[in-house]
C-alpha cells in the first residue's frame, strides 16, 4: 500500500444497538493516531456498511458490537464484503461478547477482535502491521 | 508489576526478587479520586471550619436530608434487592423473574429490549434480528399478560424499565393488564423509568425527539399522579449518563437538569409541586471509588432538597427527599479475569448502601460478556444478601457522616455540580444545551479522556493495564444465549394477533388516541383503551408521532396500517 496515504478506516455500529461510546472513542483516537476516519454511526445494515466502504475506498472496517448481535451480523457483513470483492480490506471488531465467541467470529471472517477493556495502542499497532499485508 | 504472568507450572515458577522488592516498597502513584479530585493526606475539622450541622447536614430524616431520607434508614426496612431482568421472550423473562424472587429478590425489575425501546413491534423488519437480545419486547397486551403471568400485581413492587417514549405504551399495557385481571390501580406499587430525554444519549434518538420526549414523559407522570398514587412515574436516569464516561459532579448536574425539564412541564400543566414531586425518583450509578460515590449521593440529596424547597417552593418534606435506585457501574467491569468483577460489584454495592440507597441492582460478573446466566444472576443477588445480612452496614444510618473527608468531598461535589448547573442555565437551560448538542460534546470529550487515562495508566484496572494475564478462552459460569426459538415464536404470535383482532374496534380506539393527541390532551387514557383493543406498541406510538409531525415508523420503513 502507498506509504504516503493515510490509513482510511470506517467505524460503525450495526443494527439497532445504541451503545456507541466505544465506537466514538476509538474513532477519536484513530484520528489522533493519524488515520482518516469515516464514522458511520448507528442503525447501519451490513449492505449500507459495505456500500460506504466501497464508496470511500477504505482500508479497514471496524464494527462495534454490544447487544449479542455479533454472531447474527458478522456473517452478513462478511458475505457483503465478498460480494463487493473487498478481500483486501481488513475487518476488525470491538465491543462486548463472550470469550467463547472470539474464535467463532474469526472463523466467520473477522481478522481480529478487540473486546471491552482493550487498550488503544495494540489496536493501532495491529492495523499498521496488517493493513499493508492486506492491500 | 506490569509483567504478564504466564500461568507457569509450579516447578517452573521463577520469581524476580527485584520486582518483589519494588512491590514491597511500592506506594500509590496517584492521590486523585476517580473524578479527578486531588486529595489531601488527611482531612481534619480545620477543613470545614464553617460547618453548620443543623443547616447543612442534619440527622437522617431531617431537611436537607444529607444523611438519608429516613430517620432510622435500614432499621425500618432493607433496601429493595432488585436485579434487572430481560431476556428472550416475555415467557423467558417471567421465568427468570420468579426464579430470583424465589431466591430472595425483593423487587421485580424487567427491562425492555432495543426493539421495544425504539417503539417497534416484534414483526418489524428491523426487529427480526434483535427481538429479546438485551431485554424483552412487549408488542401487545398479550405479551404483557405473559410477562406478568402468575404474579400478583397488587402485592409486588415492579420496576418497569422502559425509558424511551415507549414508556407511555408500557404504562398503558401494564395498567390494561392490571385492570383486565381485576387489580385495584391504587394498590399497584413500582416504577416506570420513563426518562425519554436522557435516552437520546443511549442510541434511541429516532424514538426520542425532544418535544415528544417531554410531552409523553410528562403525560405518564401526570397520569400516574392522578391514577396510580403508589407508583413512581419516572426514574431519571443519571446512571446511563455516567456510563457515557462523565464524572460524579457531572452525573448529578446533568441528571438534575433533565429532571427539571419534566418538572417545569408539569408545573406548566397546572400541577402543584407537592402533588407530584414525592413520586419523583432517580437511577444513580455507583462506580468503583467508594468514598466519592457516597459523597456524591449525599451531595445529591442535599441539592435536591434545596432545589425543591428554594426553587420550586415545595412544602411537603416528601417532595424534598431524593429517592434513588443504584445500578452498580457496568462500565467499570471488564472481560479480563472476569471473576474479579464480583469484587468490583461488591465494593460498588457497598458504596450504594453506605450512601443510603432505596433500591439496588448489583451487576452480574458476566456483564461485559453476555446477559447474565441464571447462576451469575443469583450470585449478584447473593452479593446483595451478604451485604444486607452479614456485614453490619445496615445497623447505623449514614455511617460515613461526620467523616472529615466524606463531609468535605460532599461539599466539593455539591459545589462543582452547582457550578455545572449554573453553566447549563447560562446556556439557556437544559433543553437548549440538548438542542445545541452541548451535552453531546461533554459526553464525547469525557469518554475520550477516560480511555486515555487507561492507555496512560493514569487510572489502573486490574487485568487491563496492571496484573494482566493471557486472554481467557471461556466464561467461568458459562454463557447466556438467547433462545432463537423464543424470538421466532414471538414474531409469529404478533403476526397471528394482527391477522385475527377486530379491526373496527381497533380503528375506533386509534381514532380516539389521535384526536386526544391533536387536542393536546393526555394520551395515556386513550392508549390504555387502544391496548385493550390489541393496538400494538408501534401502532400507538406511531399514531402520536404522526400528530407531532414525525414519521409513523422511527426507522422510516413501514407506513401506518390504520
Amino acid at each position: 500500500m502507498d506509504k504516503e496515504r493515510k490509513i482510511k478506516i470506517l467505524v460503525t455500529k450495526v443494527g439497532l444497538d445504541g451503545h456507541d461510546r466505544g465506537a466514538k472513542v476509538i474513532s477519536s483516537l484513530f484520528k489522533e493516531a493519524g488515520m482518516e476516519v469515516i464514522y458511520l454511526g448507528m442503525y447501519q445494515t451490513p449492505e449500507a456498511i459495505i456500500k460506504a466502504a466501497v464508496d470511500e475506498d477504505v482500508d479497514v472496517i471496524g464494527v462495534s458490537y454490544l447487544s449479542g448481535e455479533h454472531l447474527i451480523f458478522t456473517p452478513k457483513i462478511v458475505e457483503e464484503m465478498k460480494k463487493s470483492n473487498l478481500d483486501d480490506v481488513l475487518l476488525i471488531a470491538g465491543g462486548t461478547f463472550p470469550a467463547e465467541d472470539i474464535p467463532v467470529m474469526k472463523e466467520m471472517g473477522i481478522d481480529e477482535v478487540f473486546g471491552a477493556g482493550s487498550l488503544t495502542e495494540p489496536i493501532i499497532q495491529y492495523i499498521h502491521e496488517h493493513v499493508r499485508e492486506k492491500r | 508489576m506490569n509483567k504478564d504472568t504466564k500461568h507457569p507450572e509450579k516447578d517452573t515458577i521463577e520469581v524476580n526478587w527485584d520486582d518483589y522488592l519494588k512491590a514491597y516498597y511500592e506506594k500509590p502513584q496517584s492521590a486523585k479520586s476517580w473524578s479527578g479530585y486531588h486529595l489531601k493526606e488527611i482531612y481534619t475539622p480545620r477543613d470545614r471550619p464553617e460547618e453548620n450541622y443543623e443547616k447543612d447536614v442534619a440527622d437522617a430524616g431531617t431537611y436537607p436530608f444529607t444523611r438519608g431520607i429516613h430517620k432510622n434508614m435500614f432499621r425500618g426496612r432493607y433496601w429493595t434487592k432488585r436485579e434487572v431482568i430481560g431476556i428472550g421472550s416475555p415467557a423467558d423473562t417471567n421465568e427468570r423473574v420468579r426464579y430470583l424472587v424465589e431466591h430472595g429478590g425483593s423487587g421485580l425489575n424487567t427491562i425492555a429490549d432495543v426493539t421495544y425501546e425504539m417503539g417497534l413491534d416484534a414483526d418489524h423488519p428491523w426487529a427480526a434480528n434483535e427481538v429479546g437480545l438485551t431485554g424483552v419486547n412487549i408488542t401487545s397486551i398479550k405479551d404483557m399478560e405473559t410477562l406478568t403471568k402468575d404474579i400478583p400485581l397488587d402485592k409486588v413492587s415492579w420496576s418497569v424499565i422502559t425509558a424511551s417514549t415507549a414508556a407511555s405504551v408500557s404504562i398503558a399495557q401494564y395498567v390494561s393488564v392490571a385492570e383486565n385481571n381485576g387489580f385495584d390501580l391504587t394498590k399497584l406499587r413500582g416504577s416506570i423509568q420513563n426518562d425519554p430525554i436522557h435516552f437520546r444519549y443511549c442510541g434511541f434518538r429516532p424514538a426520542c425527539p425532544l418535544d415528544l420526549s417531554i410531552k409523553l414523559g410528562s403525560d405518564v407522570m401526570e397520569f400516574c399522579t392522578r391514577r396510580l398514587p403508589q407508583w413512581y412515574y419516572t426514574t431519571v436516569n443519571m446512571y446511563d449518563l455516567r456510563e457515557q464516561g462523565i464524572t460524579a459532579p457531572q452525573e448529578v448536574a446533568f441528571g438534575f437538569g433533565i429532571a427539571m425539564c419534566y418538572i417545569d412541564e408539569l408545573i406548566r400543566r397546572g400541577l402543584d409541586i407537592d402533588e407530584f414531586a414525592p413520586r419523583f425518583t432517580f437511577y444513580v450509578s455507583c462506580h468503583i471509588d467508594i468514598f466519592e460515590e457516597v459523597a456524591k449521593i449525599r451531595a445529591a440529596r442535599r441539592m435536591w432538597a434545596r432545589l425543591m424547597k428554594e426553587k420550586y417552593g415545595a412544602k411537603d418534606p416528601r417532595s424534598m427527599q431524593f429517592r434513588f435506585a443504584v445500578h452498580t457501574a457496568g462500565c467499570s467491569l471488564v472481560p479480563q479475569q472476569p471473576l474479579n468483577n464480583i469484587v468490583r460489584i461488591a465494593y460498588e454495592g457497598l458504596a450504594a448502601v453506605l450512601g443510603g440507597v432505596q433500591s439496588l441492582h448489583c451487576c452480574s460478573y458476566d456483564e461485559p460478556m453476555c446477559l447474565p446466566t441464571e447462576k451469575a444472576h443469583l450470585q449478584a443477588l447473593r452479593t446483595q444478601q451478604i451485604l444486607a445480612y452479614e456485614t453490619g452496614v445496615t445497623n447505623v444510618a449514614d455511617p460515613l457522616g461526620g467523616s472529615y473527608y466524606v463531609e468535605g468531598l460532599t461539599d466539593k461535589i455539591e459545589e462543582d455540580s452547582l457550578k455545572i448547573m449554573k453553566q447549563v442555565e447560562e446556556l439557556g437551560g437544559m433543553e437548549e444545551a440538548i438542542r445545541t448538542e452541548w451535552l453531546d460534546r461533554q459526553f464525547e470529550a469525557e469518554a475520550v479522556d477516560r480511555q486515555k487515562e487507561l492507555n496512560s495508566s493514569e487510572k489502573l484496572v486490574v487485568g487491563v493495564n496492571i496484573f494482566t494475564s493471557e486472554q481467557e478462552k471461556t466464561t467461568p459460569l458459562g454463557v447466556q444465549r438467547v433462545p432463537k426459538q423464543s424470538a421466532v415464536q414471538q414474531v409469529e404470535d404478533v403476526k397471528e394477533l394482527k391477522r385475527t383482532r377486530n379491526m373496527d374496534k381497533l380503528k375506533d380506539a386509534i381514532k380516539r388516541l389521535r384526536d386526544d393527541a391533536e387536542e393536546g390532551k393526555n394520551v395515556i387514557p386513550p392508549m390504555v383503551e387502544a391496548t385493550k383493543a390489541f393496538g400494538t406498541t408501534g401502532e400507538l406510538l406511531g399514531t402520536v408521532r404522526q400528530v407531532f409531525g414525525y414519521s409513523y415508523d422511527p426507522m422510516e420503513i413501514i407506513e401506518s396500517p390504520l
